[in-house]
């Protein structure tokens, strides 16, 4: 009997034991990298192959969840909004030979796509979507990436209220998948803020948090190490993978 | 009595493998649940057919509800341990997550690490007895399935006997079989079907579960299978010589002749 009141306390010891000790090796820097490890592995395997699914007019969710924070409080955003984004200009720049800026009719004025997709949020939650605007490959013909130029990163309108500004990044297949949109609608009606007016990126292949709201700049580079927190976007900075396939 | 060699080194080496991939992967997967927790018999998320939905209506308050039945389970559901000692609203408690605290980043990073430790382990542990021959004895066949009630009746002390049977009577061939090659390849396939990546590439498998916020429901679904085995399993463990069986799944030797629960 003592055995088994030892081992039945010792049961209970590494129960009460497992909560600090998971904690401490969640927050430690190695075990973060050594889990994370797999992140290449899941990208490696699964990438960006094939396409979503496409889902019709019926399937279209018309009260389209919002993810993420809602609207963005930046000064200079609530001023664009106001103006009904007449004086928006989309920047692209970098390692692009054509550094330009877009007007919103001038990227109505590119080829229009229109997709109904199904948005996978991180959470793990889920909506379906009518989106329309310019495939971003179509884009990247239009402003030309040099040859030494490996990801795109988008630039957001807004911050977290920290002043860490929201970014995202593709790499150059990514970006070029037929079913990454510039999207410029949602639902049959300009994007409103809540859902990332007047621009934002649509990539059905991966989670929510890729498809980053309020673009403002389009900036190609070789690397993105050097980008605000390093890691490729905003929610990567915060511990969230890069490849959000999985 | 005498000890007989029961377990190699690989059988032993995966099952404790497996203990501590499986602890971390239900852990860091109600963390990942608590992220959204609501489970929907739907392709996309869809109130009107949730099956599970854990929340707190009200501070102080956690209710649960199962198909439109809610049922207040304030300290166990929705409102519980926030894993930083207080209360707050959180679907599954802070003591039973990895991490205790609210962090879906960190539960996806255990999650996804622990999923390739348990599959990789399970396919070195199926290549293992393939090559052994193991697999012949463990497997379940039509001829066992007329001794799984006799089985089950010299359990209950209905039968003297047990019906005669090789290295593993029917019901552990019913068990092994079931959690090896049903339950755990359902769950890593529902799994798969949860990656917007995947179903870019396989969207028939999504298609096949009911779509993708049903897979999320077969995934929690699969788990709460592997975790009533986990129990039954214990159960028999501790209830069949606990320290005899813990020794021969750590050394290999079991000793014969012996139930009665008292170490040698």
């Amino acid at each position: 009997m003592k055995r088994r009141i030892f081992l039945a306390s010792s049961v209970s010891a590494l129960v009460a034991g497992c909560g600090p000790i998971g904690n401490a090796l969640n927050d430690n820097a190695a075990v973060k990298r050594a889990l994370a490890s797999v992140e290449g592995l899941n990208h490696a395997l699964i990438g960006t192959r094939g396409l979503a699914r496409e889902y019709r007019d019926g399937d279209v969710d018309r009260d389209f969840r919002v993810n993420g924070f809602s609207t963005p409080s930046d000064s200079n955003y609530t001023t664009l909004a106001a103006g009904n984004f007449t004086a928006f200009r989309l920047i692209a720049d970098g390692g692009v030979e054509r550094r330009r800026a877009f007007s919103l009719a001038e990227l109505y004025a590119l080829p229009q796509q229109t997709q109904i997709t199904r948005h996978d949020c991180v959470e793990g939650w889920s909506a379906i979507g009518k989106w329309s605007g310019v495939r971003l490959a179509d884009f990247l013909d239009t402003v030309r990436p040099r040859g030494d130029a490996r990801y795109v990163v988008f630039h957001c309108l807004d911050n977290d209220g920290a002043g860490n500004l929201y970014y995202e990044s593709l790499d150059m297949h990514q970006a070029r998948h037929p079913q990454a949109l510039l999207a410029l609608r949602l639902n049959d009606a300009p994007l409103d803020p809540a859902h990332g007016a007047p621009v934002r990126l649509r990539l059905p292949t991966q989670l929510g948090y890729k498809s980053a709201k309020w673009i403002g700049r389009i900036e190609v580079v070789g690397s993105f190490a050097t980008i605000y927190g390093g890691h490729g976007g905003y929610w990567e900075d915060q511990g969230y993978e890069w490849y959000a396939g999985i | 009595m005498r000890l007989i060699y029961r377990y190699a080194l690989a059988v032993r080496l995966s099952h404790w493998l497996w203990v501590v991939a499986f602890a971390v992967l239900v852990s860091s997967g109600l963390q990942i649940f608590n992220a959204s927790p609501n489970l929907d018999a739907s392709d996309k998320s869809n109130p009107a057919r949730r099956v599970l939905a854990i929340g707190a209506p009200a501070d102080g308050v956690g209710t649960t509800t199962i198909l439109g039945r809610t049922f207040v389970t304030t300290g166990w559901l929705g409102w519980t341990d926030d894993g930083m000692g207080s209360r707050d609203a959180r679907a599954f408690p802070g003591w039973l997550t990895v991490p205790g605290y609210r962090d879906l980043a960190g539960g996806r990073r255990w999650h996804f690490f622990f999923a390739w430790i348990a599959a990789l382990c399970w396919l070195a542990w199926l290549a293992t007895a393939a090559f052994k021959g193991n697999l012949r004895d463990m497997i379940l066949r039509p001829s066992d399935v007329p001794k799984l009630w006799p089985m089950q009746a010299y359990y209950l002390k209905l039968r003297k006997e047990p019906p005669p049977h090789g290295t593993y009577n029917p019901l552990q061939k019913a068990a092994y079989t079931s959690v090896l090659f049903v339950i755990a390849p359902f769950v890593v396939l529902t799994g798969l079907a949860l990656s917007p990546g995947i179903d870019a590439i396989a969207n028939p498998l999504t298609v096949l579960l009911g779509g993708r916020q049903f897979a999320r429901l077969w995934h929690f679904a699969g788990m709460l299978a592997l975790l009533a085995f986990f129990a039954i399993h214990t159960f028999q463990v501790a209830t069949q010589g606990v320290f005899n069986q813990m020794r021969s799944m750590i050394t290999g030797w079991y000793r014969v002749g012996e139930h009665d629960g008292v170490g040698p």
